[in-house]
């Protein structure tokens, strides 16, 4: 009698510290985060154009530009971001282009590349050796790209450098592009593929990640895995279709203790850029088994929607441009296929808002109103193009600690 | 002139046109002995100048536009009509208009397709009931009179929107007393430019339907529904629209000198992606014509809200197919037009030069991205245009409509010139 009273009185501190738990913690122990207001510390205007895509690096950030505004969007701005507020110093304008939609630099900072669209689309490659000086060492169009370039992505795949060039329909194709010298680029791949689209990819050890819109994702290897593909012929290994399709962009996280489970989709709904109304969530999917990707969590904002975004692999948070929402940090660390019931959506998916997985935010308030078109971290700082304004520098080391 | 009246069986190019009407197995009536065929040219020699019209400058263009060959080949219970239209030749530029959307332009008016037109109708008479089927090319049972038989030569801004033309289609039409009933099937794609014949793996994969009264001769209403799938992305893809539309229409000769033309219309355009409702798209048209002797006076209001979407190097074209499914931003034109014209003939080739001005106001609507101030240079945009019409032949009194779902005296009017 004695002994079952205590195991009784052993048990009541054990029970009180389970109510005291945080009834929205998830099943894997992660505490849900207050978000923080991002502090923005800068502000770089233009007005004359759109601005669409960053890329950035070092004391150097560039912004590309979307369609016509006053002037068309033919032109690549040049901004000193050293200082808090970032300074255009210079601005190259790319011949008979209508929209530049994408910019990367290599991951050796000495490229850097912009698509073109839309007629005789083509991927500009600029030498970056001296950052505010782009110096144009080749142009690469053909017959497969006639229609417009619409995103590029950078990789290296068995010691040679590619850009994978996603073009517009139709019919909508893949075009692989050996860069390894850049001053003469040579095609090695067009596919078609997308469902009606493929409109971005994302490349990293051997594996070609597609955005291939109402199709889903496809995970191809190109030379990293054990299926046989090659850059020149990329075997399908796997595909997912995600919750509303129009799968736009896409990140593999490599998180900072190795784990590689995840990848995150952007998708990007139908809407009206700004002005309250686009749509589209951040989608997690589980790559554990690469030939049966499986979705498991989804970000959402009320009346906005994802566009391009950048992962801090290292501190684990996602920062996805959320056009009229402003920008969006979300913590993907741990296990983000659990989450409490309350954070669990009908169709079994985790809601990471819900979750308490929101870390912060910036540029939301509406005033100004802004189109967060994309963001790119160096360090402690993101910067953020605003289509309506120009460039925003954020500071993220409070998200960082 | 132009219209011949031929005995059947003797050999004539109307008879080769009426092998449409054979390969329909159309029964002729016994007694009807004649074929009536007509032919007709049309064109609109045009200058027009809009201030501004882009970045605050001023563009002026000229052209040869609407210029058209019609044709149709009546006889018994059947018809065969076709419309060639040369504006891939003669507006591979477009035409300056502002406010104007639609197949991939934007405030420039796109070039027809060469086929504008090509329809086979059958009619007949069962219980009292009127009945005609009509197959080809042409426009769904919707909406109102394309613009080209209208009196102004600038296009309204809701010409997509309250017009569904250029389509692979069927329909049946029946009509009792003053009431007419259509419903059509089609394509929905509209055309990419002027080679485009259609996409015939989308037929029938849009319809409409249109109800018309007429209580008097002169006086016409309608309303109808439409559901178009996907017409901008021909693969598919893009936003299906769901359009209604009404309008009352009157056309009167008041007495020997004096005729009288009026139309006011209301329209929607819902689009969406399967049954999520992503945009609404609104028009509001009234417009008259007074002639007099010679001499016709006209005046039109507008009032149509469009979408703005990417424009590309040329900023009177935006991207087609979409690459994604978003706009940027949405604007609503207030437009004013008026116009004044003369009409003589020359040895059977009608004249009728005219001035035509219009001023337009556009704002944004949205919340969007698009900001018209920047682009145009300003919110209020003017035209005017000089030209003169050119007529040869047959009339082409309506367009939009066939079979019993003509007014009957257009329909003799269309036989008898």
């Amino acid at each position: 009698m004695l002994n079952r009273s205590l195991r009784v009185l052993a048990l009541i501190p054990l029970v009180a510290a389970a109510c005291d738990r945080d009834p929205l913690a998830n099943d894997d122990g992660f505490e849900p985060r207050e978000p923080i207001t991002i502090p923005v510390i800068g502000h770089g205007m233009i007005t004359g154009r759109w601005s669409a895509e960053v890329a950035a690096r070092g004391d150097w950030a560039y912004t590309t530009t979307w369609s016509r505004r006053v002037a068309p969007g033919n032109a690549i701005m040049v901004w000193n971001v050293a200082a808090d507020t970032p300074i255009l110093a210079d601005s190259v304008i790319v011949d008979g282009a209508a929209t530049l939609g994408d910019v990367q630099i290599s991951d050796d900072g000495s490229l850097l590349v912009v698509a073109t669209e839309y007629t005789g689309g083509s991927i500009v490659i600029f030498d970056r050796t001296t950052p505010d000086r782009l110096v144009q060492l080749s142009r690469f169009t053909s017959e497969a790209t006639m229609r417009g370039v619409h995103t590029v992505k950078l990789g290296h795949v068995n010691g040679r450098h590619y850009a994978f060039l996603s073009i517009d329909p139709s019919p909508a194709q893949l075009v692989i592009v050996d860069i390894t010298d850049p001053e003469n680029p040579t095609e090695v791949l067009v596919r078609v593929m997308g469902q009606p689209y493929v409109h971005d990819v994302f490349v990293r050890d051997g594996l070609l990640f597609t955005a291939l819109w109402d199709a889903g994702m496809d995970v191809l290897d190109i030379g990293g895995a054990t299926a046989g593909g090659s850059v020149q012929n990329p075997v399908r290994l796997g595909n997912v279709v995600t919750v509303n399709g129009n799968v736009h962009n896409l990140w593999w996280y490599h998180d900072a203790a190795g784990g590689k489970r995840y990848v995150f989709l952007g998708e990007e709904g139908p809407g009206s850029v700004t002005g309250g109304s686009s749509s589209g969530d951040v989608h997690v999917v589980d790559v554990s088994d690469m030939a049966a990707p499986r979705e498991v969590a989804f970000y959402h904002v009320p009346g906005a929607g994802a566009h391009n975004f950048h992962v801090d692999e290292e501190a684990g948070i996602l920062y996805a441009a959320f056009y009229n929402g402003g920008v969006r940090a979300i913590d993907v660390t741990g296990d983000l296929s659990q989450c409490s019931a309350d954070a669990r959506a009908a169709d079994g998916r985790c809601n990471l808002e819900l979750a308490g997985r929101e870390a912060g935010f910036a540029l939301t308030d509406g005033n100004p109103a802004v189109s967060i078109w994309g963001v790119a971290r160096v360090g402690r700082y993101l910067y953020a193009s605003d289509m309506l304004s120009g460039i925003y520098k954020l500071d993220v080391q409070p998200l960082r600690q | 002139m132009f219209e011949m009246v031929l005995p059947r069986g003797r050999f004539s190019p109307a008879v080769v046109l009426s092998i449409g009407l054979t390969l329909l197995r159309v029964p002729l009536s016994a007694q009807d002995a004649e074929l009536r065929v007509g032919v007709g040219l049309h064109a609109i020699g045009l200058a027009t100048r809009v201030a501004p019209a882009l970045a605050g400058e001023t563009m002026t263009a000229t052209y040869l536009t609407q210029p058209m060959v019609f044709g149709h080949v009546a006889g018994g219970h059947g018809r065969f009509m076709a419309t060639l239209n040369l504006e891939g030749l003669t507006l591979k530029d477009g035409e300056l208009a502002p406010g104007n959307a639609g197949e991939g332009w934007v405030d420039k008016r796109h070039p027809h397709t060469w086929l504008h037109e090509m329809v086979v109708t059958a009619t007949t008479r069962l219980a009292g009931v009127d009945v005609s089927v009509t197959g080809g090319r042409g426009f769904a049972p919707f909406g109102t009179d394309d613009p080209m038989v209208r009196p102004f030569v600038r296009y309204p801004a809701n010409h997509h929107w309250s017009q569904i033309l250029e389509r692979w289609l069927l329909i049946g039409a029946v009509r009792r007393g003053r009431l007419t009933v259509e419903a059509g099937i089609f394509n929905g794609a509209e055309p990419g430019g002027p080679d485009d014949l259609g996409n015939f793996d989308r037929f029938a994969d849009s319809w409409s339907v249109r109800a018309t009264v007429r209580p008097r001769a002169w006086l016409e209403l309608q309303g109808g529904y439409a559901f178009v799938e996907s017409p901008e992305h021909a693969g598919g893809f893009g936003l299906d629209q769901r359009k209604w539309n009404t309008a009352a229409r009157i056309q009167r000769t008041i007495c020997e000198r004096r005729r009288i033309y009026a139309l006011v219309e209301w329209g929607e355009t819902h689009e969406y992606v399967d049954d999520l409702k992503l945009f609404i798209f609104t028009t509001v048209l009234a417009e008259s014509a007074f002639g007099l002797d010679d001499w016709t006076f006209a005046l039109r209001y507008e009032r149509t809200t469009r979408p703005e979407e990417e424009r590309l190097l040329d900023p009177f074209r935006v991207v087609r197919p979409h690459t994604d499914e978003n706009i940027i931003g949405a604007t609503r034109w207030n437009t004013v037009t008026a116009s004044a014209g003369h009409t003589f003939a020359v040895r059977g080739i009608g004249f009728a030069p005219f001035v035509e001005a219009g001023r337009s106001t556009v704002g944004e609507i949205a919340g969007g991205l698009f900001d018209p101030a920047a682009l145009y240079g300003g919110t209020t945009l003017w035209s005017v245009s000089l030209g003169v019409r050119l007529r040869a032949g047959a009339r082409h009194e309506r367009m939009g409509r066939y079979g019993v779902a003509m007014p009957a005296a257009a329909d003799a009017a269309a036989h008898n010139h």
